[in-house]
């Protein structure tokens, strides 16, 4: 019983205590533009439901017309950052809204500087 | 080779018999032998039985034995002639296996006999060389013998701490064969009866209702700042990612996080969710198209499902004033 007891102590103490040993940790976003972009996903990921929803009577030939437009003022009512329309694949490194490639998320300059110093599995320079 | 002739006829006409009693087909006859033939552990054992049952085999011949072993004599004939005793049931099983294929049977038969042959030849030059026993083999090998003053060093060292990368303690390797030495040195002698056993019932019942105190939990922390050592490569920084979740489990599992207990059928078959809607209507249509694109969804848990329609439920109640209106 004693040793189930330090067991609870210790893990209690992991959550609170986090180990010593060194380790990079991002406590920061690049930009205030990325925050917001984060913003946006986590609003748009908690409403995708509903939205999916509302928009699955809306978009409906069957229901009467009277309750499709009240479903629009409805997903009209939701917050503005919660459609999934707002967000834009930056750069996870450097927040670059464009030339940004969606399989490794970087853009265009940190996508090149990484292969060609032999930091992306599987990746080469072309030549044919 | 007159006998030879004869007993070829008489083989078909024995097989031709067989067959016809319809009791026993060969097949059968094989089978049976093969079942009542038993695995010997013992060679020479066997080899006196089989010196023995071969005497009253060739005093049965001198009888003159029944026809369906008409080549079996014959084969055994020939074999005393090498020189070498078969078993006499081997002989009589491999003489059913030839009759009962469908190729020539004599040469059939002459090559199973060949065959065994050699496997006897084999195993007894094996024999001839030397038995092993075991138990010789055992009781000459001696113990070996320490200095108790190389033993408590060596006890000593495997006392100390050797963390490994898991920080688990892990002995080196060359413990493991002190230990086999000298296991019979430690658990001979009498008890001390230093180290009692824990009596540890009473113990138990009074501990768990005192929640943990704030000098056990500085205690817990300070263990737990000692033992986490900073990674010293690569892979133990790994390990550790993948403690902590930051790292996926390699074989990646693609179901981690997905303990869908649900038959398939509960993810079909929805149609019991749509108790609460009107039996008619477009709004009953719209809802059975809702189901349908459910059902087709290998995505959603039923969970999900279930959560979809009770929200349809729900909408489709409070805007019931409205639909009443149309």
């Amino acid at each position: 019983m004693a040793a189930a007891a330090l067991c609870w102590a210790l893990r209690a103490a992991q959550q609170v205590l986090p180990s010593p040993c060194p380790r990079q940790v991002r406590g920061y976003y690049v930009d205030w533009r990325m925050l917001r972009d984060v913003k946006r996903r986590k609003m748009a990921f908690e409403h995708a439901d509903e939205r999916l929803r509302i928009n699955a009577i809306r978009k409906n030939s069957i229901l009467p017309k009277e309750l499709q437009e009240v479903a629009d003022k409805e997903i009209a009512a939701l917050p503005r950052d919660s459609c999934p329309v707002r967000i834009r694949n930056r750069c996870v490194l450097t927040s670059r809204p464009r030339g940004v490639k969606r399989r490794w998320r970087l853009s265009r300059i940190v996508f090149r500087h990484f292969a060609d110093h032999a930091q992306m599995s599987g990746v080469q320079r072309a030549m044919w | 080779k007159d006998k030879s002739a004869a007993s070829k006829d008489s083989t078909p006409e024995g097989a031709a018999k067989r067959r016809e009693d319809g009791a026993e087909t060969p097949k059968q006859q094989l089978l049976d032998i093969i079942g009542s033939m038993k695995v010997e552990v013992s060679y020479r054992k066997k080899l006196q039985q089989l010196k023995a049952s071969e005497n009253k085999k060739q005093a049965m011949n001198k009888l003159e034995g029944p026809d369906s072993e008409g080549s079996v004599p014959q084969g055994i004939t020939e074999d005393t002639q090498r020189g070498k005793p078969l078993n006499p049931e081997l002989v009589k099983a491999a003489s059913a296996v030839a009759s009962s294929l469908p190729h020539n049977k004599k040469q059939t038969e002459s090559e199973l006999l060949a065959q065994l042959r050699r496997h006897e030849e084999t195993t007894d030059k094996q024999k001839k060389g030397g038995t092993i026993n075991l138990r010789n083999v055992i009781s000459e090998m001696a113990v070996k013998r320490q200095s108790p003053a190389q033993r408590s060093a060596r006890i000593s060292g495997r006392i100390s701490l050797h963390l490994d990368e898991d920080g688990r303690r892990i002995r080196p390797e060359r413990s493991s064969a002190q230990s086999m030495d000298s296991r019979r040195s430690l658990k001979v002698g009498k008890r001390l009866n230093i180290f009692t056993k824990a009596s540890t019932e009473p113990e138990h019942a009074l501990k768990t209702v005192s929640s943990p105190t704030i000098w056990d939990l500085e205690f817990a922390k300070e263990v737990a700042a000692v033992t986490a050592q900073p990674p010293r490569n690569g892979f133990e920084e790994m390990i550790q990612w993948t403690k902590e979740g930051i790292l996926w489990e390699f074989p990646i599992d693609n179901e981690v996080g997905m303990e869908d207990d649900a038959e398939f059928h509960e993810h079909i078959f929805l149609e019991k969710h749509l108790e609460g809607f009107p039996k008619e209507g477009p709004v009953r249509h719209f809802m059975e198209l809702v189901i349908c694109g459910l059902s087709k969804n290998p995505y959603l848990s039923v969970k999900q499902k279930v959560e979809h329609i009770e929200w349809f439920q729900k909408y489709f109640e409070e805007k019931k004033e409205l639909l009443q209106e149309i």
